[in-house]
């Protein structure tokens, strides 16, 4: 039985939207329903860069500092929201594998997408704050911000993706993955700015391509920040090896985890 | 008609691979209802999954033009925390039926489960669930339909209903059963598969079957 492309394609819609739905009704089942997964964070950075732009100063290197800690916070969160939950939807799916239809890689989409979802309200919600209290911000290239933001989203999902198939074979790798993810808040750039590092410490930051993210992110608002020592050709490398290896990863096993 | 094709399927284990089939050639005929019988751990689940391709062998393929239900068992595909209705529309969704407000509807009628369609499945007894799973099921139009046990459970009434049901399909569809039950399954089933080492035997007529089935004891 020969299907068309267009008809896989529109079975895979249907498969992710089903899940998609399915993950919302779970979510609502919670006493505090999907808005605390939009509240929680928006008050998070909200209230610490607030807090910051409070105590120190006014601007870092010519960005004010309640956009410089925002652009920092939102880029981190949204990382570590990904990773954090998505390699687990593999395994929180499974009973469901029993239908043919749903694969396991359909679960990891569904769930990135979700995050994704909720990552984009939180930033709406900033922005709406942003312009209601009329604080500070401008906005010069707004493409940048965009690819930034999407190429961000599939490293996430890659890296989650590896994880996953991962934690499906060993489930130990789940303790090293939080254990991994811990410092990336301290060391992406979110408190500081790369400029304020000797240049000679550099090598130990910028392989993290995080750190290129926020950066270009900051520089994408304000082009006075200046982009010295981050690129996107980088970031762009990165999330392609990535990926590659994460499709990769899955491709050789995902039969496998169907029968673990 | 189901062919396998050298097919082979193990288990990891601290024992290293624990082989069920290997190296499988057979053939089977579906047009009839046909019942997978064998000892515990002989594989009779582990092709019945690959069947309908919850899992896939190491090697080889399992071949066949027929549209297969999942395998319809009491824990498969029905997430504990979410009504019986979203569960039924899931499992709409995702086959792909026409009409999901209509197929819900049968589904409700058919199932019997009353005011408690819109409360969560963790608060079904398993009888409700396998009503539940077995409606989701018979309400789409599969050419074979996957069943293990699930009917087992249920009480007479529902039993006569499903059996009912079964044979109404049986004029354009054919079955799979598994089950331990005997009596369950001279009342659904005409043929037989019998497991046996890792080897499969296909006996047209159920009674062939079932002796040799317990000749082997």
């Amino acid at each position: 039985m020969e299907l068309s492309f267009k008809t896989q394609l529109r079975g895979w819609r249907t498969v992710i939207f089903a899940l998609f739905l399915r993950e919302l009704q779970s979510k609502f089942n919670d006493k505090l329903g999907l808005g605390w997964a939009f509240v929680e964070p928006f008050v998070f950075i909200f209230a610490m860069s607030f807090a910051r732009s409070l105590i120190s100063g006014n601007d870092v290197h010519s960005v004010p500092v309640f956009a410089f800690m925002m652009i920092g916070l939102i880029g981190v969160r949204t990382f570590l929201g990904c990773i954090g939950s998505v390699p687990n939807s593999l395994k929180a799916n499974k009973p469901l594998y029993a239908f043919r239809q749903v694969q396991p890689i359909a679960s990891v989409l569904t769930a990135a997408f979700t995050e994704f979802v909720v990552k984009f309200g939180v930033i709406v919600l900033i922005a709406i704050a942003i312009y209601v209290l009329n604080l500070d911000f401008e906005l010069k290239d707004p493409m940048l911000l965009i690819v930034l933001y999407f190429l961000l989203w599939t490293l996430a999902l890659a890296i989650s993706l590896i994880f996953a198939v991962l934690i499906a074979f060993v489930p130990e790798v789940n303790k090293i993955k939080s254990m991994l993810s811990r410092p990336l808040f301290f060391i992406s750039c979110t408190f500081f700015s790369l400029q304020d590092i000797p240049e000679k410490f550099w090598p130990w930051l910028v392989w993290n391509p995080l750190v290129h993210i926020i950066e270009l992110a900051r520089y994408a608002c304000y082009p006075s920040y200046g982009n010295k020592g981050v690129s996107l050709e980088f970031i762009f490398e990165v999330t392609g090896v990535c990926l590659f290896l994460a499709l990769s990863l899955y491709h050789i096993s995902w039969k496998k985890i169907l029968s673990r | 008609m189901i062919k396998l094709e050298n097919l082979t399927k193990s288990y990891p284990s601290k024992l290293g691979p624990q082989y069920i089939f290997r190296n499988l050639n057979f053939e089977f005929p579906t047009e009839s209802s046909v019942a997978i019988l064998g000892k515990n751990g002989s594989g009779k689940s582990t092709l019945f999954r690959m069947l309908a391709k919850s899992e896939y062998p190491d090697r080889g393929r399992v071949l066949s033009n027929k549209a297969m239900s999942w395998p319809v068992a009491l824990q498969t595909g029905i997430h504990p925390q979410m009504s019986g209705r979203e569960n039924t529309r899931f499992i709409g969704r995702i086959n792909q039926v026409a009409s999901l407000t209509d197929y819900e509807k049968r589904v409700q009628d058919f199932a019997e489960i009353g005011a408690k369609f819109d409360l969560p499945v963790k608060t079904y007894s398993s009888g409700m669930r396998a009503k539940l799973v077995f409606a989701c099921c018979i309400n789409i139009d599969f050419d074979i339909y996957l069943i293990d046990e699930a009917t087992s459970v249920g009480d007479p009434t529902f039993r006569r209903k499903a059996r009912r049901a079964l044979q109404e399909k049986n004029k354009t569809a054919g079955m799979i059963m598994v089950s331990h039950e005997l009596d369950q399954i001279r009342e659904f089933c005409t043929s037989a598969v019998v497991i046996e080492d890792g080897a499969l035997k296909y006996f047209h007529a159920l009674e062939e079957g079932i002796s040799a089935y317990m000749e082997e004891k």
